[in-house]
């Protein structure tokens, strides 16, 4: 069958349009001009020298990595019971349960920060990293629940029960069975997990107080014109992590769906 | 060997919600002996073997194995090991380790492991493979490792559920044939589910077909084959022309009938019948039946025919033949000792059959 022409060229357009703007970032990056514009002045390295001496960037960028970390191993942790759940039994109210999980990919960032913003501060929990771990867990959960439901789905329950027939009790056969044939989607779900966490902007925003992490960080240098070029480079270099990252996890997510003999 | 039953289930049965899925089901398992469950699928069979490996609790009755209760005793606690359908071997492990897993969870030294993994995978004769991953096995093979890691444990009893039928025939033959020695020389006692009636006719010392959730017969093969207890069992184990009569008189173990299409005959009674009755269905298997061009002599009645579909099995050659006063066209095998067909589509036949050869089935269902 033949596709019609036109098609292709859309498609075409409809990626230049998506993923150019991006393109410009790492572009620019290697400007020697402070100006955002074309022509390039000339080819450099200078805005990434500078990087490693800026101390607040530094700082800013351990707390991201920290949170990052802190909420995936949360969310991965919590999303691997729930997935176990979801794809095992059959119990009252587990699609509303899921749904409820779920809900974090579509309701409106603005809306689950703020709203977080008074819960936290109603129960006593200033603006800090800790308030930015637990909203970070929170949206990165349905992004873990998912990928381990995937996990599970292909997961042969008669291994669990071949665990057991042959002398394992619960917490063995999970140790020894489920949790390394899982793995890969283990894996999978804190590189995904951790990604969510380091690029989200709006939340650490309103919850991260006086200790930003690095988005937060960034759009505060983005004020000053000086300072562009810097976050140019900076923001090229996150692009090309979180791209690493996510190549990365495909790869396990995938291996994942084929461990099974 | 002991008298105590290895295995014995009282009246047990499983519902899912409003859904039984085995009712009542009384069973005896002696040691050492090859027990199939048999049957069509979704009757229970699977259900059935779980209950005994401790993988689903029954709703009602009671489940001993040699001579304990094991109501609340998990699958880990069990003296028994279980073959799954799927094989469930370990992906992240290799051959060894498979086999390996169960005497690890059980703290055995080191160097019996070794020695007891080796001489398992030599008795499937995947001697030396102790190395090789979990996913470059081929399904004979992942079937032998199966095997082999249940083995090891030396259970009391091994499940097997549905454990050929994921192979191609030749290797399923074969495999047939080696379990059933290994059986032998190990004594130990099989449960196999199955619903493939040659398999569980050729491996079984015993076998019990179930119908519905429902244990409706247990017996031999050759029982089984001989004397089955109703048209259902009769019908799915093996091939059977299904001939309405009347019974007309009772004596010491002979039954005088008239059977449609080849009149009077005085048959032997089926003991297992489960209802017996005035109009009763009678069975004949399809290679009791003669042939022949003229009326044959030495049969307790003859019938003639006309021969109205061919079908040639290689080993033996199938006819159908229309009789009068039958509806259905009767089946007659005749083995294929001489490579020749000698009836064709159209041919005017007769039919021959020995009293003796007659099954009583019991009161007709429909
Ligand atoms: N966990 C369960 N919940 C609800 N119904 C079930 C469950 N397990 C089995 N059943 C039902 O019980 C019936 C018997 O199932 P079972 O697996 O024992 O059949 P089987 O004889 O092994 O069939 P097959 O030859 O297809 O494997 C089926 O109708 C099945 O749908
Ligand atoms: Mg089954």
């Amino acid at each position: 069958m033949r596709r019609p022409s036109g098609l292709t060229a859309y498609a075409f357009l409809y990626l230049a349009f998506l993923y150019l703007p991006v393109l410009f970032l790492p572009l620019f990056s290697f400007n020697s001009g402070t100006i955002v514009a074309f022509p390039i002045k000339g080819w450099t390295l200078d805005w990434y020298r500078q990087l490693g001496a800026q101390d607040t960037l530094i700082q800013a960028l351990a707390n991201s990595l920290m949170v990052g970390m802190v909420s995936a191993l949360m969310s991965t942790a919590m999303g691997l019971f729930a997935a176990r759940a979801y794809t095992r039994y059959r119990f009252q109210g587990s699609a509303a349960s899921e749904g409820l999980v779920m809900l974090p990919l579509v309701v409106p960032g603005i809306i689950v920060a703020s709203s977080m913003l008074v819960l936290f501060i109603s129960l006593g929990l200033k603006p800090s990293l800790t308030a930015v771990i637990l909203g970070h867990t929170f949206l990165a959960l349905p992004f873990a629940v998912s990928i381990l439901k995937s996990a599970f789905d292909d997961f042969d329950v008669s291994l669990e029960e071949a665990a057991r027939d042959l002398g394992s009790g619960v917490i063995e056969t999970f140790w020894r069975v489920t949790l390394p044939v899982i793995a890969p989607g283990i894996v999978a779900s804190i590189l995904v997990t951790f990604t969510v966490s380091f690029d989200e902007f709006v939340l650490a925003f309103f919850l991260s107080g006086n200790r930003p992490t690095l988005p937060v960080y960034i759009w505060s240098q983005i004020r000053f014109p000086a300072k562009l070029p810097n976050t140019l480079a900076l923001g090229s270099l996150l692009l090309l992590a979180s791209i690493l990252l996510l190549v990365v996890a495909e790869y396990f997510r995938r291996r994942a769906t084929k461990s099974r003999v | 060997m002991t008298d105590t039953p290895i295995i014995s289930l009282s009246n047990v049965g499983k519902s899912f919600g409003s859904f039984q899925a085995v009712s009542a089901m009384s069973l005896e398992l002696k040691e050492g002996e090859f027990f199939s469950l048999l049957g069509p699928s979704g009757c229970g069979k699977t259900t059935a073997l779980r209950m005994i490996a401790g993988f689903q609790e029954p709703t009602q009755g009671r489940v001993e194995i040699d001579g304990r209760d094991m109501a609340g005793i998990p699958a880990n606690r069990r003296p028994t090991n279980m073959v799954f359908q799927s094989y469930a071997i370990f992906p992240h492990r290799n051959v060894g380790d498979n086999v390996a897993y169960g005497l690890r969870s059980q703290k055995v030294p080191k160097p019996e492991i070794a020695a007891r993994v080796a001489e398992a995978l030599e008795m499937v004769e995947l001697g030396g493979l102790e190395r090789r991953g979990a996913t470059e096995l081929s399904g004979g093979q992942r079937q032998r490792v199966a095997l082999a890691r249940a083995l090891v444990m030396r259970p009391r009893v091994l499940l097997l559920d549905e454990p050929l039928s994921a192979l191609d025939k030749k290797l399923r033959e074969q495999m047939q044939f080696e379990m059933r020695h290994l059986q032998r020389s190990l004594g130990i006692t099989f449960v196999m589910v199955t619903h493939d009636q040659y398999e569980a006719m050729t491996m079984s010392d015993r076998i019990g077909v179930m119908f519905d959730g429902r244990l409706v017969q247990v017996d031999d093969p050759a029982t089984l084959y001989a004397r089955p207890c109703n048209s259902k069992v009769a019908s799915f184990i093996g091939e059977m022309n299904f001939i309405p009569g009347e019974v007309t008189a009772e004596s010491s173990g002979k039954l005088s009938v008239t059977a449609a299409g080849f009149g009077a005959l005085a048959i032997p009674a089926n003991p297992n019948v489960e209802t017996p009755g005035k109009s009763a269905m009678l069975g004949i298997r399809p290679e009791q039946l003669e042939i022949a061009k003229a009326q044959p002599a030495d049969y307790d009645a003859t019938v003639r025919g006309t021969v109205s579909d061919v079908a040639f099995y290689g080993e033996n050659v199938h006819y159908h033949v229309q009789v009068d006063g039958i509806d259905r066209p009767v089946a007659v095998s005749v083995p294929n000792y001489f490579h020749t067909v000698d009836y064709r589509q159209g041919d005017q036949v007769w039919l021959g059959l020995l009293g003796d050869s007659v099954i009583d089935l019991g009161q007709q269902d429909q």
